[in-house]
């Protein structure tokens, strides 16, 4: 009922609150003592407080629990199916431009030089069927700052967990594993990747899975070159990226016919899969391409992967002056 | 925060949101949808929540912009209303006096809230089934806390004139 009196309508408000226990402890008692001389309101404190019994109450009607058990089933079903194709991303300014780092639940899948583009729209994440994508830059905070430590020299190696999934084929898959394994300050040929993975012809083939690598930066593809140590490509057309991060871990390189050259001439040398390392100059190595030797820009990286010294040519007692 | 826990949280929430769909929708179908429509997009902005964010509702605010929405539907909507009212109406056992009062009492209220404008019932819902602050409601239904509690104050009003001439049972009455 609407009360009558001017002040019965005034105290309404707080008489509801009173009644459904949401009234602060003043409003509460002017309530209560109106309520003690005035009839009507005193009755409808009553009927607002049965009415809100009333109402919890309805709480304690629930449905089957087996509905929602069915439906908690479905659920989970469907959320498998999106966080197997959800990719978070974020955008990560860099001195190499706008770098786009993305990741699933497996791992990092996608790192993609962007330039000057700042969205998804530059990103190749947008023509990707069966990808949902969701931007985050907090979920990207670790890798991002990982990432400009690498880029900043202050870091060796990025050691992410890796998800493959947008490698084109096997064969591309088994280049950037094999590629993920040059380490730190040192270049390979396409000819030994080929080599390596027992497909010698097949050095075209991984050119193309490089320069189509996912994951550049993280799978080093940068640390492959032609095998007469010309830099020859990367990532489509962005050579002087290439240069600069050999830079960056110290791979000295010099201009050459409109590339750059490996100055193979001031790094150790390792043939093969040999577990001793040597100065360039070592018996005919000066002759031989790249396509079975790995060069190698430092002491630190030579000892890291924990070669011997040549006992000919004796790196260690002649160092290479950096 | 982490991908991982977000098993977490359809453990422990998934049942409250699922019985809210459902009383807004009262189509076990429906509800299903919207359930699951409200975990699907909680987990794909899941990681841009922050550390102290109440999970809660925020949730129940992602599962009543999508009751809005689906309600927006006039012709469901009222669909869903008549067939609340007699659902409801027919769960209704004969009991004990006091109980069988208490009993018709709410399916009545049933049918009011049923019957509100949306934003009274779902202020409603929030506040009295669920328990929500009016902070909370206010997220849901994108307004201050304020006119989250007048929306509340609002039905009670309704409902309070619905039920005038109605017997009202006594407090604490027996279940």
């Amino acid at each position: 009922m609407t009360p009558k009196h001017p002040f019965c309508r005034a105290i309404e408000p707080d008489l509801v609150a009173t009644a459904t226990g949401e009234a602060g402890t003043a409003a509460a008692r002017r309530v209560e003592d109106h309520a003690q001389s005035c009839a009507p309101c005193r009755d409808e404190l009553g009927r607002y407080r049965a009415i809100d019994a009333v109402a919890r109450g309805l709480r304690h009607d629930t449905p089957p629990a087996a509905d929602e058990a069915a439906s908690r089933v479905a659920l989970q079903a469907r959320l498998a199916d999106l966080r197997s194709r959800v990719l978070t991303y974020g955008i990560v300014p860099s001195p190499m431009g706008n770098i786009l780092v993305a990741r699933s639940e497996q791992g990092v899948s996608l790192v993609e030089y962007l330039g000057e583009a700042t969205t998804l729209a530059a990103s190749r994440l947008r023509e990707l069927a069966d990808v949902e994508t969701v931007e985050s830059s907090a979920e990207i905070a670790r890798l991002r700052d990982e990432l400009l430590d690498f880029l900043a020299g202050r870091r060796r190696e990025l050691g992410w967990r890796l998800d493959l999934r947008l490698a084109g084929s096997d064969f591309s898959r088994a280049v950037l594993q094999t590629a993920a394994r040059i380490p730190y300050g040192a270049v390979t040929s396409y000819s030994a990747i080929a080599r390596r993975l027992g497909r010698p012809e097949a050095v075209r083939a991984v050119a193309q899975a490089l320069r189509r690598n996912p994951l550049p930066i993280v799978v080093p593809c940068h640390r492959v070159v032609g095998s007469s140590g010309m830099l020859t490509g990367y990532a489509g057309d962005k050579l002087g990226l290439k240069r600069q991060l050999l830079d960056v871990e110290g791979v000295p390189t010099r201009p050459a016919a409109r590339d750059f050259r490996v100055r193979r001439e001031t790094m150790y040398v390792r043939a093969g899969e040999d577990r001793a390392y040597c100065l360039p100059t070592c018996g005919d190595l000066p002759s031989h391409s790249l396509a079975d030797l790995t060069l190698i820009a430092s002491r630190e990286s030579v000892e890291a992967l924990g070669l011997e010294p040549c006992s000919d040519c004796r790196p260690d007692l002649h160092p290479i002056a950096s | 925060m982490g991908l991982g826990l977000f098993d977490d949280v359809v453990a422990a929430h998934h049942p409250e949101i699922y019985r809210y769909l459902r009383r807004l929708t009262s189509r076990a179908n429906e509800a299903d949808d919207l359930a699951q429509e409200t975990f699907l997009r909680a987990y794909r902005a899941w990681q841009g929540l922050g550390p102290d964010a109440n999970v809660r509702a925020w949730l129940f605010a992602i599962a009543t912009n999508l009751a809005r929405n689906h309600f927006r539907a006039e012709a469901r909507r009222r669909r869903a209303y008549v067939a609340a009212g007699e659902r409801r109406a027919e769960a209704d056992p004969a009991g004990p006096e006091e109980e069988h009062v208490f009993r018709e009492t709410r399916a009545l209220v049933d049918r009011v809230v049923a019957e509100l404008p949306l934003k009274q019932r779902l202020a409603f819902t929030l506040r009295k089934i669920h328990d929500l602050d009016y902070e909370a409601i206010g997220e849901s239904l994108e307004c201050s806390p304020e006119s989250a509690r007048a929306h509340v104050f609002q039905a009670l009003k309704k409902i309070r004139v619905c039920l005038n001439g109605h017997e009202l049972p006594a407090l604490e009455p027996m279940r």
